[in-house]
């Protein structure tokens, strides 16, 4: 297995302690284990849409989230996705 | 078998359809067809597997493969040399019911060899609402006529009692006659073309051409997997009618050559006519997947091979009859799309080699408002706003989506002249403009959608109605990639004639205005439509988006001041200059209030 390998456009996967990690691309911050699912060990902003700036979103439904997931060592932005209240987070991992 | 007669067999394939499109385009009389290039035409083999992909809305691919097979299941050795069948059932193979195939065998010799298929959504279908987009349908009963596989012209010869049959359940039959006209006229010329070629070269050389063809593009597609990597990625699209909301959810697995989309967990089948068929959901999802796959490989059963699709029976992407499917191709099938281009895109941003070739969801909510009633020469008109086509391109990893950059699923789509529209029906444009702030953010913004306002003008009855079927404006469909942000949602405004305006309202509109987005609506008097639609998928963090870039965006008013500050963490001097140490300081802090969080 390659040291460091892509596991999206913004993380990467590679060597940690006790197996192999997710990182941030950006900084190489270490987020979780690759059989976690490395949302729920980023930094998640979650806001109704139509308060996120720009007059096209204001019209989106009241219950219509926008959920931002950041690097919590360099605030890069590693994801987003549109979501109605308590759907569970949508999860993309690569097989290694 | 020889490299140079191979190449040019393919060539002279890709004309063939080329050609053929062209005929239909020519002939049709319907601004749908050669206005917004809703149509498509395809070669297949004599089993009526996919031979030569062609170009129009490619969700009809596949579904067109199983209209001729389901011709061939049904009329066997009935089928004769001139023959041409007419299948519009959406539960045999057709995406709605207004969408038909025409599909002709092509014989040489006296023997079958291919088959030709094309679409046209026609004039009119005899549903309950004008135009084919039927939203207060109930059930299949209500959406006019529908047929698992006729045969409309015998040998040569129109079946005119079959024909007038058609045209006595459809409104203006004159102008469906063109449609069905153009569509024998295109499959003549693809058979001519067809014919002539296997003269020249022999039905041996041809048939063999067409096997290697076929076995070239799994051998590609297949290595392409390989080199992509293995894992699983989730999309979801949220569908909006009349306050019910459906959910198609999709996860793509790839493994090894094999690529699956199981769409488990989808919402049941809606009483509202959204939902699509299976054959439906496969085309749906093999849009996006030809040209972001495929895009330097011969769309054909080659490609088919590799692809699985699970999609659960009575769900909203596999529904049962008699459930309403009118809409589908605007509703659940526009869906599946949209989530098949999330995880492919998702997928190939997962590689080193490929990530160049990901793309944000570009245009993810086609609108379907169907103009009707007495025209200023006196006739009755039917008409769709090919707005709807115009589209918005997403974002990719190195540039920017074109603003109003058409879509995916549809190479050749766009919209007509406002001049050609107002010369066929009474009515004016206000205004029609990109949209600001509708392409998402991201460090490429995904390009902008539009946004426009009609009034009647000089109609003989005051006005006219119009049909929509918008599936929503509570969700943004266009999905960002990368930290990138969804492009903005569509909205529909029905500014009443002498309702006051309140405060806030739009003022280029005349008077007040309320949401429409599902049924039959007037535009009288002093009514006026407001429409406007999404932008694309952005890429990538908003804060990576060089500052000049978002400057010259609020200067095009393709971006706000608002956003660009809020957003992008830009600022700009009154002057729409980029104040650098600013922008830079308020970056900086944007970021340290993210780190400031709690992880999830
Ligand atoms: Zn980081």
């Amino acid at each position: 297995m390659k040291e460091v390998r892509s596991w999206s456009a913004t993380l990467v996967s590679m060597p940690g302690k006790s197996g192999r990690v997710i990182a941030c691309r950006a900084c190489s911050a270490e987020l979780c284990g690759t059989d976690a699912s490395w949302k729920e060990h980023a930094v998640l902003r979650e806001s109704p849409l139509r308060e996120a700036a720009g007059a096209t979103y204001r019209s989106a439904g009241d219950e219509v989230l926008l959920r931002r997931f950041y690097c919590g060592s360099c605030g890069a932005a590693l994801d987003s996705e549109i979501a109605l209240p308590g759907e569970p987070f949508l999860l993309d991992r690569l097989a290694e | 078998m020889d490299p140079m007669t191979f190449s040019i067999i393919r060539h002279r394939l890709f004309r063939i359809v080329d050609e053929a499109v062209i005929t239909l385009k020519h002939v049709s009389g319907s601004a749908i067809t050669n206005e917004g290039h809703d149509l498509m035409v395809s070669l297949y083999g004599a089993d009526g597997s996919l031979l030569m992909g062609g170009v129009g809305f490619l969700h009809h691919l596949t579904s067109a493969a199983e209209a001729c097979k389901a011709v061939i299941r049904k009329f066997g050795d009935r089928i004769g040399e001139g023959d041409v069948y007419l299948l519009n059932d959406p539960y045999t193979a057709a995406l709605h019911t207004s969408d038909i195939y025409l599909v002709a065998p092509i014989h040489y010799d006296g023997k079958l060899v291919a088959w030709s298929a094309c679409f046209v959504h026609v004039y009119d279908i005899g549903a309950m609402n004008p135009g084919g987009f039927s939203p207060q349908s109930i059930d299949i009963f209500t959406e006019g006529f529908s047929s698992p596989g006729i045969k409309i012209v015998d040998k040569g010869e129109m079946v005119q009692d079959v024909v007038d049959t058609i045209l006595n359940m459809v409104r203006s039959p004159e102008m469906v006659m063109l449609d069905l006209r153009s569509m024998i006229a295109c499959n003549n010329v693809a058979r001519e073309r067809m014919q002539s070629l296997i003269a020249k070269y022999g039905p041996e050389t041809v048939n063999e051409a067409g096997a290697e063809l076929i076995r070239q593009s799994e051998e590609l597609l297949r290595a392409r997997l390989l080199e992509l990597p293995d894992g699983s990625w989730q999309s979801r699209q949220y569908l909006d009618v009349q306050g019910e909301t459906a959910t198609v959810r999709l996860t793509m697995t790839k493994k090894g050559d094999r690529l699956i989309f199981d769409f488990t967990g989808s919402s049941p089948q809606s009483r509202h006519s959204i939902n699509c068929t299976y054959w439906a959901a496969l085309g749906g999802l093999f849009a996006p997947l030809f040209p972001l796959l495929c895009y330097d490989i011969t769309w054909n059963e080659g490609v088919i091979r590799l692809i699985e699709m699970i999609a659960p029976e009575g769900s909203v992407v596999n529904c049962t009859r008699p459930a309403p499917v009118s809409v589908a191709t605007v509703g659940a099938i526009q869906s599946v799309n949209n989530a098949a281009c999330a995880t492919i895109g998702k997928m190939l941003a997962a590689s080193d080699k490929y990530r160049e070739q990901a793309t944000a969801v570009w245009h993810a909510n086609h609108f379907a408002i169907f103009k009707f009633g007495r025209n200023q020469k006196g006739g009755q008109s039917i008409g769709i706003l090919t707005e709807t086509f115009a589209g918005a391109g997403g974002a990719s990893a190195f540039a920017d989506g074109v603003d109003i950059g058409g879509e995916v699923p549809n190479p050749i789509s766009r919209m007509a002249n406002v001049e050609t529209v107002e010369a066929s029906f009474p009515i004016r444009y206000l205004f029609r403009k990109r949209m600001a702030d509708s392409g998402g953010p991201g460090r490429w913004r995904g390009g902008t959608g539009g946004e426009l306002a009609i009034v009647p003008h000089k109609a003989p009855d005051g006005g006219l109605h119009y049909v929509i079927s918008g599936k929503g404006d509570r969700h943004p469909m266009s999905d960002g990639l990368a930290g990138g942000l969804p492009g903005g949602p569509n909205a529909y405004l029905w500014a009443k004639s002498g309702e006051a305006a309140a405060a806030g309202d739009d003022g280029r509109l005349p008077g007040g205005a309320q949401a429409v987005s599902w049924g039959v609506f007037p535009l009288m008097g002093e009514d006026a439509l407001y429409v406007r639609w999404n932008g694309g998928g952005g890429y990538g963090d908003p804060l990576d988006r060089d500052p000049e870039n978002v400057a010259k965006d609020v200067v095009g008013a393709l971006v706000s001041a608002d956003a660009a500050r809020d957003i992008y963490g830009v600022v700009l001097s009154e002057q729409g200059v980029v104040d650098t140490a600013a922008t830079d300081a308020l970056r900086g802090s944007m970021k340290a209030e993210r780190m400031a969080g709690e992880a999830a």
